[in-house]
C-alpha cells in the first residue's frame, strides 16, 4: 500500500517529486480527502441521521424538498450560515472562537493516516496508528475550550463530564487497538505493525484455518474481544449513545455546545459527526479488513464499512439508554481497562506459544 | 446484555418493517372524524335571535345586539378566543350556529379572527357550503341515530325562558 | 350502624375528651361530617384525627365568606382494606381582617404547600408554617386573587429592584464548602421539565444537594375561570385544560362526580358504561405519554420509545376523536351523562377498539423488553429516585406514584363510582419505590385499562335496552347555599379532588382543584436530594407532571 503522493508519482511514471510539487500534490490529496469527508459527513449528518431514525422509529423524516429529501443538504447548509453570528457577553472570547475551528481541523486531520485504499492516504509514518489514536484523544480539548471558555454553567458540567470519560477511556481504547498489533506483525510479516497500511494489508488475505471458507482475515473474527472492547471505547471517547454526557440533550440542555450557534455550531457539530466517521474508519482499517473486499475498489468498501458503522452507532443512540456519570466511570476503570489489558496479554501470550 | 441485544432486536425489526405512522398533511388530509369541531357555521336566516349561544358561550366568543324590539343587529363571533367546546351548537334551538370540520384558520393578527355578520357570509370555509342548507343540517351524521330529539329537547328545556 | 358511623361517633367522643377547647363545633359536609375547630389548635385536631388512621390529607382549601374566612382540611384514610375508606373535614374558621391559622405542615408535610398556594390565593396565613411565601404568583404579586374584593384590573407593577435576584439570600456563601456547590437554574425552559417547572437546584459535582421547584408559570386562575361559570355547562369544557395531555375524560368524571353528588343527578346506566370506556381510553393515552417521555429523559432525544408510545397514544387518540368530535380538549361528558351516543357506525368503531386491544399485548411486550429487560435502563432506574411508602403518604402522594411505592390506594377501588364497581380489574402495584417501579405501574394500568374498555365494549356491543345518554337534568342547578362537597376521581396522575361550595346561585362560590401532580411535586425535592443530576431529571419524568395540572 502507498500513499497518494507516491500513487500520483507512479501514475506520472516519475521517481519522486521535488519538495514543492511533493507539497502541492500532497494538498491536493488532503482536498480530496476532506471533501470526500465532508460530502459524507453532510449526507449522514443532515440527512442519513433522520432518514434512518425515522426509519428505526416509524416515520418518513425529510422528504419535502429534492428527491427523498435529499436537497435538505443545502437547505440546512445555508440555513445555518446565513445565521447570525452570535456571541455573548462574558465568554472568554479567544477559547470560545477557536475552540469549533480546532474541533473540526483535529478531526479532518485525523484522517491523513487513514488508509481508505486505492491509494488515498495522505501520510503513511510507520507508526501511523498511534498519530491516529492521538488525533483522536485530541478531541477533547476544543470540548474542553468550548466548555470553558462559554462561561454557562450546563456548558462547565458539559465539559467537566467530557474530561473524566476522555481520560478514562484513552486507555482503554489505545490497549484495545494494540491488541492488533502482534496479529499484524505476523500476518503481514512486517517489522512496522504501526503503520496502517500493513495493518490494512495483513487482513487481506482468509482467515488462518478456514482457508477453505470465503472467511476473510479480518481482525473481528481473529480479535473479537477486542473489536467489542474497542467499540465501546471508541463510543465513550466520542461521546455517543449510550456514552453521550457531554451533551446530554435532557439533562444539560446542550452540554458544551449550549452556547453556539450560527457558523460556530456548525463547526462543532461537523467536528462531532466528523468524529463518529473517523471513529468508523478506524473501526473499518482495524477490524474490518480497511477497503478490502470482491470487486468495487477498495475506496467504496471502506466508505461502505463506515457508513454500516455510522448506522449502527445511530441504532445504538435509539436503543441504549444513557448511562450515569459514575456508571459510566466505574465501568470504564473497572472493567473496560482490565478486560483489555488481559485481552492483550492472552493475544501476545498466545502468540507466543503458537509462534 | 441480553435484554439490551433483545432491545436492540425490537428496534430493528421496526427499521425492517418500515411502517410509518406519519400524516403528510397537507399533501395528505389528516384523518377527521365527523364530529370534528371546527370552524363555526352561521345562518343568518334561521338565526332567531335568542341569545342562548351568547349566554352558554363560557368565555364571550359570541357577541350579540340587538335593537329594542329584540331583532338581531349585529352577530360577532371573535374565534381567536373560542375553545371550540360546541355548546353554541348545543343549546341553539335552530341549528343557526353549526361548528364544522374545517380547522384551518390562521391570520396575521388577532383583529383578523373577529368575525361580523358580514364576515360571516364569505369566510372561507363556508366555500361550496350553502348556509341555507341548514335548514336540513345531517345532525345524524354527527349525533347518531335517533338521538336528534333529546338533543332538541334538551336544548330547548335548558335555556328557553 | 355501620362502621363508619360507629367511627364517627367514637372519634366525635375521643376528640371532643382530649381536646375540648380546640373544637368549636361539629357540621356535616355533603361527603362527610366536618369538625370545627379553633384556628389556633387546628394542628392539634389534625393530629389526633391521623392517629386515628386518617393518614391522608387530599386537600387544603381556603373559602371566603362574608363574615370569615375557611381554611378546610379534607382527610381520608387509606388502608389495604376497602370498607375501611373513610374521608373527614375540618375546618378552621378564621378572622375576616386578618386570617390566620395554625398550620398542619408539622403533622403532614404535604400541607406545605397546600398552605402557601391557600395564602398565595386567599391571603390566609398560616402561623409557625415553615416556608410562608407565595407558590404559584410572583413573589411581588399585589393582592389574592380569589379574595371578593380583589380587582383583577389592578395593574401589578413590579420595578426590577423588586426582582433582583430573588435567591441571593437563600444561597449566599456562608463558608468555604459552600464554595464546592454551584447553583443551577434549571428550567423553565429546560428539555426535561415538560413544560413550564423552575429547579433551583443546589450541586456539589454533578450530585444534588437541595432543589427548590418554583412553580405556578402556567397559573391561569383555572378555580377562578370556574367560580364564575354555570354548573350546567359551562364549567365542563375547562376541566380538559388541567391535565391536558389525553386525560380530558378523567377530569371530566372528576367535576362531573362532585356535582352530580352534591346536586343528586343520576346518570343513566349505559351512559356510565360509555363514561368508563372514554375515561380508560384517556388513561392509555395519557400513561403512554407519560412512559414516552419517561424513556426521552434516561435517553435524550432521537430515542425511540418515545416515538412507539406516541403512535400508540395516536390510535387512542383517534377513536376519542370518533367518540367526542375532539383530540385533546374533549367536552365530552355531561352532567347526567354524555353529550353524544357512540359514533356511527357502531361496528366500525368496535371495531377499531378492539382491533387496538388485540394489538396491545404485543406492543407491551415490545415496550417491556425496551424498559424493564434492559439492562442499562434497570441500572439506571432502578433504585433511584426513592420514594419510601411512609414519606409518599405524608406528602399526600396518590396515584401511579403512590402505587409504585407498594400502597393500592386508587379511588376507583376505595371509592367506588360510575360503572368500576360491575366491571372486573385491578390494581396495579410494584413496590420497588423507584424510577422504575413507577413507570412499571403505568404500564400494568395500560393493560387493566384494556380490560376494563374490552369489558364496556362488551357490554355496550350487546346492549338493547334503550340507550339513554343522558338522564333529565334540572334547568339550572343550583344547590343549597353554603353545602360544600369534596370528592375525587382516580385521574391519569392520581387523586383529581374537586371541593365545592355552594352559594344558592348556579355558580359555585368555591372551586378547589385537589390536583395530584401538586402533591406529587412537592414530594420532588425528598426523592431528588442526594441522587446524581441525571437521576433527579429521571426521577421528575417517572412522577409524570403535567404543569396544566400543577399550575392550573
Ligand atoms: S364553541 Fe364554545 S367557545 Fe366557541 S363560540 Fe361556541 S360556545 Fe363559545
Ligand atoms: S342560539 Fe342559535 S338562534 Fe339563538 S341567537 Fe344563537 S345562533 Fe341565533
Amino acid at each position: 500500500m502507498v500513499t497518494f503522493n507516491d500513487a500520483v508519482a507512479d501514475l506520472l511514471g516519475v521517481d519522486g517529486f521535488s519538495p514543492l510539487v511533493e507539497f502541492i500534490v500532497g494538498i491536493v490529496g488532503a482536498s480530496i480527502v476532506v471533501s470526500v469527508m465532508l460530502t459524507i459527513i453532510g449526507i449522514s449528518a443532515v440527512w442519513l441521521k433522520r432518514k434512518w431514525n425515522a426509519r428505526l422509529g416509524d416515520r418518513i423524516a425529510v422528504n419535502r424538498i429534492g428527491p427523498a429529501g435529499l436537497m435538505v443538504m443545502p437547505a440546512d447548509a445555508l440555513k445555518l450560515f446565513s445565521k447570525e453570528v452570535v456571541v455573548p457577553e462574558d465568554v472568554d472570547r479567544i477559547g470560545y472562537k477557536l475552540a469549533p475551528m480546532l474541533a473540526a481541523a483535529t478531526v479532518l486531520a485525523a484522517f491523513a493516516f487513514i488508509p481508505f485504499g486505492s491509494g488515498l492516504q495522505i501520510a503513511d509514518p510507520e507508526t501511523g496508528l498511534i498519530f491516529a489514536l492521538a488525533f483522536a484523544s485530541l478531541s477533547a480539548v476544543p470540548v474542553v475550550m468550548a466548555g470553558y471558555s462559554s462561561k454557562n454553567k450546563y456548558s462547565f458540567l458539559g465539559f467537566e463530564r467530557e474530561v473524566a470519560q476522555a481520560i478514562a477511556y484513552e486507555i482503554p481504547l489505545v490497549v484495545s487497538a494494540l491488541a492488533v498489533v502482534p496479529l499484524v506483525a505476523v500476518f503481514a510479516d512486517t517489522s512496522a505493525p504501526l503503520r496502517m497500511s500493513n495493518v490494512v494489508t495483513a487482513q487481506q488475505g482468509p482467515l488462518l484455518g478456514v482457508t477453505g471458507l470465503p472467511i476473510p482475515n479480518w481482525f473481528i473474527f481473529a480479535q473479537p474481544v477486542a473489536a467489542v472492547l474497542f467499540f465501546v471505547s471508541i463510543l465513550a471517547e466520542f461521546s455517543r449513545n449510550p456514552f453521550d454526557l457531554p451533551e446530554a440533550g435532557s439533562e444539560l440542555v446542550a452540554g458544551y455546545l449550549t452556547e453556539y450557534g450560527g457558523v460556530n455550531f456548525v463547526l462543532l457539530f461537523l467536528a462531532e459527526f466528523a468524529a463518529i466517521y473517523f471513529g468508523g474508519a478506524l473501526f473499518t482499517a482495524l477490524f474490518l479488513g480497511g477497503g478490502s473486499g470482491p470487486v468495487l475498489p477498495a475506496v467504496v468498501w471502506f466508505l461502505g464499512k463506515t457508513f454500516v458503522f455510522y448506522l449502527v452507532v445511530q441504532w445504538f443512540r435509539a436503543t441504549i439508554p444513557r448511562v450515569r456519570i459514575d456508571q459510566l466511570l466505574e465501568f470504564g476503570w473497572k472493567y473496560l481497562l482490565e478486560l483489555t489489558f488481559l485481552n492483550l496479554l492472552l493475544t501476545a501470550g498466545i502468540l507466543w506459544v503458537v509462534l | 446484555m441480553m435484554g439490551v441485544l433483545r432491545s436492540l432486536g425490537v428496534t430493528a425489526k421496526h427499521a425492517l418493517k418500515g411502517d410509518t405512522f406519519t400524516v403528510e398533511y397537507p399533501d395528505e388530509s389528516p384523518g377527521i372524524s365527523p364530529r370534528f369541531r371546527g370552524t363555526h357555521k352561521f345562518s343568518l336566516s334561521r338565526c332567531i335571535w335568542c341569545r342562548m349561544c351568547e349566554e352558554v358561550c363560557p368565555n364571550g366568543t359570541i357577541d350579540i345586539k340587538t335593537n329594542e324590539k329584540r331583532e338581531g343587529e349585529e352577530y360577532n363571533l371573535n374565534l381567536g378566543q373560542c375553545i371550540y367546546c360546541r355548546l353554541c351548537e348545543e343549546v341553539c334551538p335552530v341549528d343557526a350556529i353549526i361548528l364544522t370540520q374545517h380547522f384551518e384558520l390562521n391570520a396575521g393578527t388577532k383583529a383578523e379572527l373577529e368575525y361580523n355578520m358580514d364576515d360571516l357570509m364569505d369566510v372561507p370555509w363556508y366555500k361550496g357550503m350553502d348556509p341555507l342548507e341548514a335548514r336540513e343540517p345531517d345532525r345524524g351524521a354527527w349525533i347518531g341515530t335517533d338521538e336528534e330529539d333529546d338533543v332538541w329537547e334538551t336544548a330547548e328545556s335548558t335555556y328557553a325562558d | 350502624m355501620s362502621v363508619v358511623t360507629r367511627r364517627h361517633e367514637e372519634l366525635h367522643e375521643t376528640i371532643e375528651d382530649e381536646l375540648p377547647d380546640a373544637i368549636l363545633d361539629f357540621d356535616e359536609h355533603h361527603n362527610a361530617p366536618a369538625v370545627v375547630a379553633n384556628p389556633s389548635r387546628v394542628d392539634d385536631v389534625v393530629r389526633i384525627l391521623k392517629q386515628n388512621g386518617y393518614n391522608h390529607l387530599s386537600s387544603v382549601s381556603a373559602v371566603e365568606y362574608d363574615n370569615r374566612y375557611e381554611s378546610v382540611y379534607h382527610l381520608r384514610r387509606i388502608t389495604d382494606d376497602r370498607e375501611d375508606f373513610d374521608e373527614i373535614n375540618v375546618v378552621a374558621p378564621a378572622d375576616p381582617d386578618e386570617p390566620a391559622v395554625e398550620t398542619v405542615s408539622d403533622v403532614f408535610k404535604g400541607a406545605n404547600w397546600h398552605e402557601r398556594e391557600a395564602y398565595d390565593l386567599m391571603g390566609i396565613r398560616y402561623d409557625n408554617h415553615p416556608d410562608m411565601r407565595r407558590i404559584l404568583l410572583p413573589e411581588t404579586w399585589k393582592g389574592h386573587p380569589l379574595r371578593d374584593e380583589y380587582d383583577v384590573d389592578q395593574p401589578q407593577y413590579t420595578t426590577l429592584e423588586a426582582h433582583a435576584n430573588p435567591i441571593e439570600e437563600r444561597y449566599e456563601v456562608e463558608n468555604d464548602a459552600a464554595l464546592d456547590t454551584m447553583f443551577l437554574n434549571i428550567g423553565p425552559h429546560h428539555p426535561a421539565t415538560h413544560g413550564v417547572l423552575h429547579l433551583k437546584t443546589v450541586l456539589d459535582g454533578e450530585v444534588v444537594v437541595d432543589v427548590d421547584p418554583d412553580i405556578g408559570y402556567l397559573h391561569r386562575c383555572e378555580e377562578y375561570l370556574c367560580e364564575r361559570l354555570d354548573y350546567k355547562y359551562q364549567i365542563m369544557p375547562y376541566p380538559d385544560r388541567w391535565d391536558y395531555v389525553s386525560a380530558g375524560m378523567l377530569n371530566e368524571m372528576a367535576y362531573a362526580r362532585c356535582i352530580e353528588d352534591l346536586a343528586e343527578i343520576d346518570v343513566p346506566e349505559y351512559a356510565q358504561v360509555i363514561r368508563v370506556l372514554a375515561q380508560e381510553l384517556s388513561r392509555i393515552a395519557a400513561h403512554m405519554l407519560a412512559v414516552g417521555t419517561f424513556a426521552l429523559d434516561i435517553y435524550g432525544e432521537l430515542n425511540v420509545i418515545f416515538m412507539y408510545a406516541f403512535k400508540d397514544r395516536e390510535i387512542v387518540q383517534e377513536m376519542l376523536e370518533d367518540l367526542s368530535g375532539q383530540r385533546l380538549m374533549f367536552n365530552y361528558l355531561r352532567l347526567g351523562g354524555v353529550a353524544y351516543d357512540l359514533p356511527e357506525p357502531r361496528d366500525e368503531w368496535f371495531g377499531k377498539i378492539r382491533g387496538f386491544l388485540d394489538d396491545l399485548p404485543g406492543k407491551m411486550d415490545e415496550y417491556r423488553s425496551l424498559l424493564e429487560g434492559n439492562e442499562l435502563l434497570r441500572k439506571r432506574a432502578e433504585g433511584t429516585g426513592i420514594l419510601e411508602p411512609e414519606t409518599a403518604k405524608e406528602y399526600g402522594c396518590t396515584g401511579p406514584v403512590l402505587r409504585g411505592s407498594g400502597v393500592g390506594y386508587d379511588v376507583r377501588e376505595v371509592d367506588p363510582y360510575g360503572y368500576y364497581d360491575e366491571l372486573d380489574w385491578d390494581v396495579v402495584t410494584y413496590d420497588g419505590c423507584d424510577n422504575l417501579s413507577r413507570v412499571l405501574v403505568r404500564l400494568g394500568e395500560v393493560e387493566e385499562s384494556a380490560r376494563l374498555v374490552e369489558q364496556c365494549v362488551d357490554i355496550l356491543e350487546s346492549w338493547d335496552g334503550d340507550r339513554e345518554i343522558q338522564s333529565r337534568v334540572p334547568r339550572s342547578i343550583t344547590p343549597p347555599a353554603e353545602t360544600e362537597n369534596y370528592t375525587a376521581v382516580e385521574g391519569a396522575k392520581g387523586e383529581l379532588g374537586i371541593h365545592i361550595v355552594s352559594d344558592g346561585t348556579e355558580k359555585p362560590h368555591r372551586f378547589k382543584i385537589r390536583s395530584p401532580c401538586f402533591s406529587n411535586l412537592a414530594v420532588f425535592s425528598e426523592l431528588a436530594e442526594g441522587e446524581y443530576l441525571a437521576d433527579m431529571i429521571a426521577t421528575l419524568g417517572s412522577l409524570d407532571l403535567v404543569f396544566g395540572e400543577v399550575d392550573r
